[in-house]
């Protein structure tokens, strides 16, 4: 663009005025200048013009109407793909899909022995530990409750363990008076008939598996239970001492 | 649309997740992005992948929009004008440079675009006048260098301020004034050109 001035306007001032020429934008007073400038300038002048013509050709330019589906489009392009994303996960691989996928690789044949005495011996800690698997709720596997549990089934356990201990000794015990009694009330009737059988060595119980428990469970109280019964009889048999007369 | 205030709201909605702000963004900007994508590619193919494009970048860049630092239509425009510059490069060497003189088709013995605005055989009705003017301007419109297309088309199709093509381009006012004025004379040029030959 040359730098030549007409009607007091140097041709790159036109140039800065052209857009807001186009657009409409300039003020009377400039407005005259820039029209006597493209009137008189060589360059300018067709310049305005081609100017306006691209100018009103652009303006007259429609808005394109984009396809129908473009906004379904790019709303399946972003928001749509993190929500297939999750119906994938959660719809496709639900909870057995997931749960299957963890198994399988433990189902596998060299593995099945192994998993099976896995499972038993878990099942059988819950069984031993009173577990129930029906009974569990999401509360009972807390640590805290879990700690709980396993205390009370501790305590719970000492204690029938205990109570199992003093009923076989009460048992044993009874039965030991009972044979005491009976051995007691047999030995005077059989000590004038009968020759006493050959004395057997002390720990010989081969011949009566009872009698070494009845001697290991209940040897002090027999011997009590003997005093009592055997001491009476030569009280009745003997005569009275005078201090005894006297008391009596 | 573009009242600053309430696009941030909207921006910060769609940040938060909410799809309904979104698919409201899109409603509000898809048409706008379209017709810049269209108006620069002349393919509606590529207008419509590019405008894709465009919103899942911007779906993905969200978070990058700074709402205190300026307005949201300059910073959708610079995203959209970058794609569309890289897939001016992208397509450059494989892109038809087709002109008034070429044939639209890949049959070299095929009408010009003149010739079928002139060849026009029974006298065309008003409608398709100005339906063949348009695809003669859009035309025209891809003969521009890119650096005088994107500004013509933010300035005159997209109604965008000088500050905001500014912003939008990465260069002084004075030089997007300039590359505005210089894409509507070169323009016209090419029109009263293809109209003569018509």
């Amino acid at each position: 663009m040359s730098e030549t001035v007409h009607n007091a306007m140097p041709c790159s001032e036109f140039e800065l005025l052209l857009g807001d020429a186009l657009e409409g934008k300039l003020a009377a007073e400039q407005k005259a200048r820039f029209r006597t400038h493209a009137a008189t300038c060589p360059n300018c002048g067709p310049m305005l013009e081609f100017a306006q013509a691209g100018f009103a050709s652009l303006q007259a330019l429609p808005e394109v109407e984009p396809p129908r589906h473009l906004v379904h489009n790019i709303l399946a392009a972003t928001t749509g793909a993190e929500k297939a994303a999750a119906r994938v996960t959660a719809v496709e691989l639900g909870w057995r899909e997931r749960v299957r996928g963890w198994v399988r690789p433990v189902l596998a044949p060299r593995f099945a022995m192994s998993s099976g005495m896995a499972f038993f011996s878990f099942m059988l800690v819950l069984n031993l530990a009173g577990v129930k698997l029906s009974d569990l709720r999401h509360v009972d596997l807390r640590p805290t409750s879990v700690q709980h549990a396993a205390q009370h089934t501790y305590y719970d356990t000492e204690a029938r363990v205990v109570k199992y201990y003093e009923n076989i000794r009460l048992v044993y015990q009874i039965q030991s008076s009972v044979r005491a009694i009976k051995d007691a009330e047999r030995d005077p009737n059989e000590n004038g008939k009968q020759k006493q059988p050959p004395r057997k060595e002390k720990n010989d119980t081969s011949s009566d598996p009872n009698r070494r428990q009845q001697q290991q469970y209940s040897r002090e109280m027999r011997q009590h239970t003997l005093a009592l019964n055997v001491v009476p009889a030569p009280l009745t048999e003997e005569p009275l001492s005078p201090q005894n007369r006297r008391v009596s | 649309m573009e009242d600053t205030q309430v696009v941030a709201a909207l921006v910060r909605r769609c940040r938060h997740g909410d799809a309904a702000a979104w698919e409201e963004l899109v409603g509000s900007y898809h048409r706008r992005i379209y017709n810049l994508c269209y108006r620069f590619t002349s393919s509606a193919d590529d207008a419509e992948d590019l405008t894709q494009e465009v919103f899942i970048k911007i779906y993905r860049s969200l978070d990058q929009y700074e709402t205190h630092k300026g307005a949201f239509l300059p910073w959708l425009t610079t995203l959209t004008r970058n794609l569309l510059v890289d897939h001016f490069r992208r397509s450059k060497q494989e892109r038809l440079t087709d002109s008034m003189d070429a044939t639209q088709t890949d049959d070299e013995a095929g009408p010009t675009l003149a010739d079928r605005l002139a060849d026009s055989g029974p006298a065309p009705d008003a409608g398709l006048q100005t339906q063949e003017r348009q695809k003669m301007v859009q035309a025209a419109l891809q003969k521009l260098s890119p650096e005088l297309r994107e500004a013509v088309i933010l300035r005159d199709l997209q109604d965008m301020d000088y500050r905001d093509i500014a912003q939008v381009l990465k260069v002084p006012e004075g030089t997007v004034k300039s590359r505005i004025n210089r894409g509507r004379t070169e323009l016209g040029r090419l029109l009263s050109r293809t109209y003569r030959q018509v």
